[in-house]
């Protein structure tokens, strides 16, 4: 299980995010909490900065459109990674449309031998970023999409599991084959 | 003994050089024990743009505030 811990990342890193004026002050809040856990995932989901940014201006406007039918029911986060997921899905849809991907396949990581338990190194620099793009372009998106959900210390198994509709052993099987694959690749951009 | 200084002292600067170079190699090199913490680490180097914030306050002021729902909306669903 996956314990919930408050994200570093949060409102004492940007106070002009506070300074948000919305008419709903719990809005500017939930901004500033949560936009930088937004913006990350749409930033490695769409692998571009001006997309993210106007992917996470929009899954914002969309939230607080509909900011009065949000019941509580599940996290403010899940329910902004909702959003998030289905925003920038449409995105990728129209975007793979015009630039084809092809995933890699599960049998490549499997027959090379596991690192997914060695640690990872990296040199720090601004190439880091681009490794990581490059990494995770090579994935499947659903292992993508796991591997950036369970980086949130914020999220549970549950969570993750309910944002990507099946049950919290589905999500485990598969973020191990996530972190094999990841570490495959990551290997290989070095 | 001149020599044997000279050379002692162009060994030890080899030394220090190869150490200072070691240093900074380790310096430079990070280790994340997991997947997970490779990409908290990539999330902190990428912080979202203050502009991001500037952009959605405009759009929100040409945005109405929805009405609040009634009562029974907010307990039954829309």
């Amino acid at each position: 299980m996956n314990t919930a811990v408050s994200d570093p990342l949060a409102t004492e890193q940007h106070p002009e995010l506070s300074a948000l004026q919305t008419g709903h002050p719990d809005f500017a809040d939930l901004y500033a909490e949560h936009s930088q856990a937004i913006y990350y995932l749409a930033l490695r989901l769409l692998s571009d900065p001006h997309r993210a940014e106007d992917a996470t201006h929009d899954v914002f406007l969309r939230a607080f459109r509909s900011y009065d039918r949000f019941r509580g029911d599940s996290s403010p986060r899940t329910w902004l990674y909702r959003i998030a997921i289905n925003h920038c899905r449409n995105l990728q849809q129209s975007w793979n449309q015009r630039h084809l991907v092809t995933n890699a396949d599960d049998a490549i990581w499997e027959s090379t031998p596991s690192q997914a338990d060695s640690p990872l190194r990296a040199l720090e620099s601004k190439e880091l970023g681009q490794r990581i793009q490059k990494t995770l372009d090579a994935l499947p998106d659903e292992y993508r999409l796991l591997l950036l959900l369970i980086a949130d210390q914020e999220l549970t198994y549950q969570q993750i599991a309910a944002l990507t509709d099946q049950s919290p052993d589905a999500v485990r099987g598969k973020l191990h084959r996530a972190r094999k694959a990841f570490a495959v690749h990551f290997q290989q951009f070095s | 003994m001149k020599k044997h200084e000279l050379k002692s002292q162009q060994q030890k600067q080899e030394t220090e050089q190869q150490a200072a170079q070691q240093a900074s190699h380790t310096q430079a090199e990070l280790e994340f024990a997991s997947v997970e913490e490779l990409l908290r680490h990539d999330a902190r180097q990428n912080l979202v743009p203050p502009q991001v914030s500037d952009r959605l306050e405009q759009s929100l002021k040409d945005t109405p505030i929805p009405p609040p729902l009634p009562w029974w909306k907010r307990i039954l669903g829309p």
